[in-house]
């Protein structure tokens, strides 16, 4: 069995920025996590990259979600992936245009992003190019818009306001 | 129900209506619809703490088509909602629900949500509505007894009289 070597988030990046050049568009850490955000033309072969090198060995996707972050900055696509053999977890950000939300699938990598690919397209209207079965998961099939977008209007609420709301905290919505 | 006829005395009716209704309220076999924590309040008042069982509920009808009684415990969806209309609709009269839990009855925490479906009265008629968030055991034997006094003064003749459909020959 191969030896149990965990990169640190540092020298994970400064490895996939030698790999990947200008396409890692940013790099941080965050509890001790690598994270990357990556242009949306190699998404899909960083992540690759990721699984595949020994070095890295991310052989488990924990999820792929969505970030709603408004018109002008657009959707972040974030998809977390963990090393069952060296115990580090790197997640890849893509960011896209917010009237130009499609992302390359990365199911074909994982069949677990197969589902969370699927919810976070009926979430946040965002395409993934290249899925096997792009269609709605959890929500039923005439269900119009997509719940987890800021813009998104809960009918209930525009009829009645919160009820929990107590004095002083009205104001701030 | 073709016990009592418009040529049955009073007397006779007022018996055969007491036994009736004796026996239907006592024998009330549940089905669980559980969909979120609440059922497992419901669950908790069948084992032997609480045992609605001395009160003549039998819990795990072999599926709807043998239940009496229908507990929907939890939050419904929308999407779910087709499924609870297909298992009342399999269910034979007279039947009788009881909403347990403020989802159930109105939606309760996710009264503004995207998916739930705020009150389960507008899928299927509820005889019974119990509150709580969720509503402990106890409470569940209190809606089974106002269940039970509702059963007891129905009249079954005036509740299915005119709806029998005539047989298909």
């Amino acid at each position: 069995m191969e030896r149990s070597s965990p990169l640190s988030p540092d020298e994970a990046t400064s490895r996939l920025r030698a790999q990947f050049g200008a396409d890692i568009v940013d790099a941080a850490e965050q509890h001790g996590h690598t994270v990357v955000t990556v242009t949306r033309e190699r998404y899909h072969d960083v992540c690759r990259f990721v699984r595949d090198e020994p070095e890295f060995a991310c052989d488990y996707a924990d999820f792929t979600s969505g970030v709603d972050w408004g018109e002008e900055r657009g959707f972040e696509v974030v998809t977390h992936l963990f090393s069952t053999t060296h115990h580090h977890n790197v997640r890849v950000k893509v960011v896209v245009p917010y009237d130009d939300a499609v992302v390359p699938t990365v199911s074909d990598l994982w069949a677990t992003c197969d589902w969370h690919e699927r919810e976070t397209a009926e979430m946040f209207g965002i395409r993934f190019l290249g899925h096997p079965q792009p269609v709605k998961l959890l929500l039923s099939e005439p269900f119009d818009g997509h719940p987890l977008r800021k813009d998104f209007a809960l009918m209930t609420r525009e009829a009645k306001p919160w009820p929990g709301a107590v004095e002083g905290e009205e104001d701030e919505e | 129900m073709g016990l009592i006829t418009e040529k049955t005395s009073l007397p006779r009716i007022q018996t055969v209506k007491f036994i009736l209704n004796w026996g239907r309220r006592y024998s009330l076999w549940v089905m669980n619809f559980g969909l979120a924590c609440c059922a497992i309040e419901f669950i908790a008042a069948s084992t032997a703490k609480n045992d609605f069982i001395r009160l003549g509920v039998i819990p795990t009808a072999h599926g709807p088509r043998q239940a009496d009684l229908l507990v929907v415990a939890g939050t419904l969806t929308d999407k779910m909602a087709p499924a609870l209309k297909r298992v009342y609709e399999q269910m034979p009269d007279p039947k009788y629900v009881i909403s347990f839990g403020s989802c159930s009855n109105c939606g309760g925490p996710y009264w503004d949500s995207y998916s739930v479906t705020k009150g389960v009265d507008q899928i299927v008629p509820i005889d019974v509505y119990v509150p709580g968030c969720p509503p402990r055991p106890e409470a569940l034997l209190h809606g089974i007894i106002e269940l039970q006094r509702k059963i007891k003064d129905e009249d079954i003749a005036e509740k299915f009289g005119g709806t029998v459909q005539p047989a298909v020959s």
